[in-house]
């Protein structure tokens, strides 16, 4: 069995007085492509940013390639976190571009700071990511510049050039005119075609099936049920797995809301 | 109506005009420095007062307010007049003696400055609290410190973002260098009273300073105009 990338253990996390994440255990395997499903609310978010320690667990554990985030006391120590976040890149639903700089600038910016690249290698290998995701006549462009679907291919290939091990994407394609979708999920499918760990929440059920290897579904907080994607989506063991597909899959159908 | 056919702009003109230069250069002087120090202090007081020390954030309420609750020109005379007087004192107490003198622009910039870092520092304070937290995150998640992110990605957007609200300020100081007069300092205002003293020509000489003042900050404000458009882009 590969080895595992990610490990989560009994993760609580809660906002105030709301638990939001109800002890999740989830093994990611190096080459592993995770989609979680569910609907909004239900804690996806909180548990992607619990992956790379955007959120602090309340309760429980993270580990990454055998490293726990918080110290043997259970500190979160900034360095230590900083340091296992850049194994980890990490794709928002609002991309995220510093809007300062140019794509190239942007992919270019933590290489250079965090990675300690000189400006030139940083630029080679911004160029060679920017290409990758289809990019190289944008890359003087401001993100003010761009479409959704460039923006976040921009992004994408930030997080790329940092040379990860893992990818987090949180509805990476959600904020984008339907027209654009397809040129970021391409990105990604590539991507999942060179073996990228990768754990991405969406709502693009057919992308997750045909992506996935595994299928997590979320609801409130827990994880009702995973498995296989011809697997999950056509024989569902729970109700409320279903009744979800259902809604996503047959909109019309019924009239409860997700 | 007999006052006006003694009025004489030309001779006043003639005369004042190169001491009001020599003057600008000082106001000048005193607005870069004053300027300079007061965006520097702008940011490290705002960074302070969203510090997660309480003691500190304490200690710059209390600073701004007292910077606040007294006027400017109350501060500079401070700054010129008791502030060498503080500091020999306690000098004295390691150097018997010891006089420590300021110089009068020097007040003044040490002046202006403060009083200015106070005031744009909620302004650039503000500016940081209205940069997407989604920024900070981008950053962190590619694996810069909070720090890291706070200076060499919110800080940069948020000073951009207050660089039309900077140069309304700018303006400002330059009007307000006119109260370094007091202060012994020879900028216009100090000029055109002793010009206008020795002459008589009042009318004449506070009518051509406040004319400079005006050509002086007219183009400026149309520079400011012009950064408000700028600074829209790519933001
Ligand atoms: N920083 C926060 N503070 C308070 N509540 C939050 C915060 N982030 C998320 N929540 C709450 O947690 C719940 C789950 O949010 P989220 O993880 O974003 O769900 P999903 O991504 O599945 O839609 C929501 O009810 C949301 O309001
Ligand atoms: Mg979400």
């Amino acid at each position: 069995m590969p080895k595992p990338m990610i490990e989560v253990t009994q993760l609580r996390k809660s906002f105030g007085v709301h638990e939001i994440l109800k002890g999740i255990d989830l093994t990611i395997r190096q080459g592993e492509i995770v989609v979680i499903i569910g609907p909004s609310g239900s804690g996806k978010s909180t548990l992607l940013r619990c992956l790379n320690c955007l959120e602090l667990p309340t309760s429980g554990r993270v580990k990454v390639e055998g490293e726990k985030f918080a110290d043997e006391s259970g500190k979160y120590n900034e360095k230590r976190v900083a340091r296992l976040r850049t194994e980890i890149g990490m794709v928002f639903q609002s991309f995220n571009l510093f809007p300062m700089m140019t794509s190239i600038q942007n992919v270019m910016a933590a290489q250079i700071k965090i990675r300690k690249k000189t400006a030139e290698a940083a630029k080679t290998n911004a160029e060679k990511y920017l290409k990758k995701v289809g990019l190289a006549e944008r890359m003087n462009h401001y993100p003010s510049q761009l479409s959704g679907g460039q923006k976040q291919r921009v992004a994408i290939a930030r997080a790329l050039a940092m040379e990860p091990n893992i990818m987090l994407f949180d509805e990476a394609t959600s904020a984008l005119d339907p027209e654009l979708v397809g040129e970021v999920l391409k990105v990604i499918r590539e991507l999942a075609d060179e073996g990228m760990t990768m754990v991405l929440v969406t709502h693009e059920m057919r992308f997750a099936e045909e992506i996935g290897d595994r299928i997590i579904f979320m609801d409130k907080g827990v994880i009702v049920e995973e498995g296989e994607p011809s697997e999950l989506f056509n024989h569902p063991k729970h109700e409320r797995t279903k009744r979800f597909i259902n809604q996503v899959l047959h909109p019309e159908s019924e009239k409860t809301l997700i | 109506m007999e006052i006006l056919s003694h009025l004489d702009f030309s001779t006043a003109l003639n005369e004042l005009t190169p001491e009001l230069w020599q003057g600008l250069l000082i106001a000048l002087e005193a607005t870069v420095g004053g300027f300079v120090l007061a965006v520097i202090l702008s940011v490290l007081l705002a960074v302070g007062r969203l510090s997660k020390y309480k003691f500190l954030r304490g200690i710059l309420v209390v600073l701004l307010e007292i910077v606040r609750g007294t006027p400017l020109l109350v501060q500079l005379v401070y700054m010129f007049y008791v502030v060498p007087l503080l500091v020999s004192l306690i000098v004295q107490f390691f150097i018997p003696n010891y006089q420590f003198q300021l110089n009068p622009l020097l007040a003044g910039i040490l002046g202006l400055g403060i009083n200015y870092g106070c005031y744009l520092s909620e302004v650039v304070r503000a500016a940081i609290l209205s940069i997407d937290k989604g920024q900070t995150e981008a950053a962190l998640a590619l694996g810069y410190t909070r720090r890291q992110a706070l200076w060499s990605i919110v800080i940069p957007q948020a000073t951009r973002q207050a660089i039309p609200v900077f140069g309304n300020y700018l303006i400002m100081m330059i009007k307000d260098t006119s109260l370094l007069a007091f202060i012994t300092v020879n900028e216009l205002l100090l000029r055109t009273q002793a010009y206008a003293s020795q002459t008589f020509l009042t009318i004449e000489s506070y009518t051509i300073l406040a004319i400079a003042y005006l050509i002086l900050s007219l183009p400026l404000s149309q520079i400011v105009r012009l950064l408000e458009k700028r600074s829209s882009k790519h933001a």
